[in-house]
């Protein structure tokens, strides 16, 4: 089977380093995320996971290190440019174009995957199927919107599924997801879950996932990144994470004995 | 419970019937109402300040940057008329030629300006395009082998479109009302491309705006130079309606008028503008009486307009749409419940 293919890392992170004055987010940061890979990256509040991501989307530079995205070095590529290449985003509170119907704020996404330049968009090039995406991946996140409502007529919970749905339908190739659980309710904790498969799955995209729920946390993902206070204390898969003692000691204090 | 289901009809507020409806009704209604060429005149002129209160539009309501350079374009683009028309360069070319002039002029200075401004964000940018206007104001009023200094340049030529000369506000109106309109229309489309929802981004999202591939800058300076060249459009035909371009019809004083139209009408909308720049324009016409107080009353209802309805006129349309769609919505709801029982 491909399975023992030597496979490529898509996203790959060399020695990644940032502080905020005194403050450490990131010490020696350095892993590898493979298509169809569903990466968890956890720690506690403040240890530096939101800021990783926006090491990798561009919008923090990182003090050094180097960031390798689909084979090219990408540590000084401007954030619309990652963008443009396939790195999609999502974020812990969802950022919508809030004066925007529903339609504007997906279509930004289509116009992402699209990018055929303002002057042909200008006359009226449409994108290919954004349509049947679209209904595909509202049919596994079981909701509708009529898409000339305002976007801030949707629940938090359908925003924040719709703003990783816009991203997918940007055709990334890594998607770097923050939180999307966190103020959900349990059935769509699960269409979450059904998406982000998909998305690694059928999609054949590198998925790294922050989330506080260990549960979900444990459930998805193939592979796991801790950190605390920046620095690196356990990478592998749920099951050697789940007994790695200086992740549990991080997470649930030192055990006196 | 019944799942929402997934809606992708676009809905359009005007279908193309609708607006030539609107448009020849306008235009009837200007016709029967207009008994003097004055009040003709008055009327010219709101549509092509409708011009200028698109480009407000454009920077502010679709891009969120609040640009006051609206006058330093239109004497751009009426000092291109009058320096062409009147053979100041020793050759001269018709009127509607020269406007086709201003147009990459405008786009290419426009462009450059906007590359060097939009380095600065917010407040500090607004700031700049004030300096701007007052640059300009000073190269116009002073630099007489471009500009005329304080006479001005007079004798533009009048207007020849189909063979027929342009020599009374009469004659024009039709051909304004349909240029302003087809404007309108462009600058409602690009509302509605790629560009347009670049720019709402970069409005309401900077950041969203990058991990989604928008080069914020370059989209707003393509923004600058669209508003530029419109309001540049706006100030060639003001010298070709009055066939004269001098330095004071673009003082910074002025400038505000075009942002009151845009606000007034509400600036996240096309039509707003198009309205906005009515009223402002004609409205004092009507009421003479009240001439005087007319500073005084745009000043406090756009006061008021920025607190209570910061969308402008179109913006108490729309909601007024909406709660009229919301009630109707929850009378459904409401018999939907009973019939669960
Ligand atoms: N722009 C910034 N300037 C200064 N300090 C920052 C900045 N961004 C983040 N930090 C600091 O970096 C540390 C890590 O923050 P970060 O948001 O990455 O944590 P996190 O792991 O995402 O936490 P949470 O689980 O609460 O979201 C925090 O101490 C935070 O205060
Ligand atoms: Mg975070």
């Amino acid at each position: 089977m491909a399975e023992n293919e030597t496979r490529k890392p898509i996203l790959k992170l060399e020695n990644i380093n940032k502080r905020f004055g005194g403050v450490v987010t990131a010490k020696d940061i350095k892993f590898d995320l493979f298509p169809g890979e569903i990466k968890g990256l956890i720690g506690p509040n403040g240890a530096g996971k939101t800021t990783l991501m926006n090491i990798i989307s561009g919008i923090y530079t990182a003090d050094s290190g180097t960031i390798i995205f689909d084979g090219m070095d990408i540590t000084n590529v401007p954030d619309y440019r990652r963008a443009r290449m396939g790195i999609g985003r999502t974020f812990q509170s969802p950022r919508f174009l809030q004066r925007s119907s529903i339609r504007d704020n997906l279509l930004i996404g289509a116009d992402l995957g699209n990018r055929i330049g303002f002057l042909e968009g200008f006359f009226g090039k449409k994108s290919t199927n954004f349509e049947q995406e679209l209904k595909d991946m509202m049919d596994l996140l079981h909701f509708g919107f009529n898409w000339d409502d305002e976007i801030s007529s949707l629940p938090f919970g359908q925003r924040k599924l719709l703003e990783i749905v816009r991203s997918l339908l940007s055709h990334p190739k890594v998607i770097l997801v923050d939180e999307p659980a966190a103020g959900l309710n349990p059935k769509e904790i699960n269409y979450l879950m059904d998406i982000l498969r998909m998305a690694a799955r059928k999609m054949n995209i590198g998925v790294l996932l922050i989330e506080h729920s260990m549960d979900m946390i444990m459930d998805i993902c193939d592979s796991i990144y801790v950190i605390s206070f920046g620095v690196p204390i356990g990478e592998g898969t749920p099951e050697q994470i789940a007994n790695n003692h200086a992740v549990i000691e991080a997470y649930l204090g030192k055990e006196d004995e | 419970m019944a799942e929402k289901k997934l809606e992708l009809k676009n809905k359009r507020f005007t279908g193309p019937f609708t607006l030539i409806i609107s448009v020849v009704v306008f235009y009837l209604v200007v016709k029967i109402m207009c008994r003097s060429l004055y009040s003709q005149m008055v009327v010219n002129m709101a549509l092509v300040f409708c011009l200028v209160a698109y480009s407000v539009s454009v920077m502010l309501g679709m891009c969120g940057e609040l640009s006051f350079a609206g006058v330093a374009f239109m004497g751009i683009g009426a000092f291109t008329i009058a320096n062409l028309t009147t053979g100041r360069f020793g050759f001269k070319i018709s009127p509607l030629g020269a406007f086709l002039v201003v147009i990459p002029v405008a786009t290419f200075i426009a462009f450059i300006i906007g590359l060097i401004l939009l380095r600065l964000k917010g407040t500090f940018f607004s700031f700049s395009t004030i300096a701007l206007v007052q640059v300009a104001y000073t190269f116009f009023n002073n630099y007489r082998p471009l500009f005329g200094g304080v006479d001005g340049i007079s004798g533009i030529p009048s207007v020849r479109i189909l063979g027929k000369q342009l020599t009374n506000h009469y004659l024009w109106f039709p051909y304004l009302l349909v240029f302003v309109v087809f404007v309108g229309l462009v600058v409602e489309h690009i509302r509605n491309t790629q560009l347009g929802r670049s720019m709402a981004s970069c409005r309401d999202n900077e950041t969203a705006a990058r991990v989604l591939g928008v080069n914020v800058y370059m989209t707003k300076v393509i923004a600058f130079t669209i508003s530029g060249v419109l309001s540049a459009m706006g100030g060639a035909l003001y010298s070709m309606l009055i066939r004269y371009a001098s330095a004071d019809m673009f003082t910074y004083d002025t400038s505000a008028k075009y942002l009151i139209m845009a606000m007034f009408g509400g600036v996240q909308s096309t039509i707003g503008a198009f309205i906005g720049a009515l009223i402002v324009q004609i409205l004092p016409q009507v009421l003479k009486v009240f001439q005087r107080y007319f500073q005084l009353i745009w000043g406090v209802s756009i006061i008021l307009l920025m607190v209570f309805m910061p969308e402008g006129l179109t913006g108490i349309f729309r909601m007024a749409l909406k709660r009229r769609k919301s009630r109707k919505k929850g009378r459904i709801s409401v018999i939907q419940e009973k019939g669960e029982e």
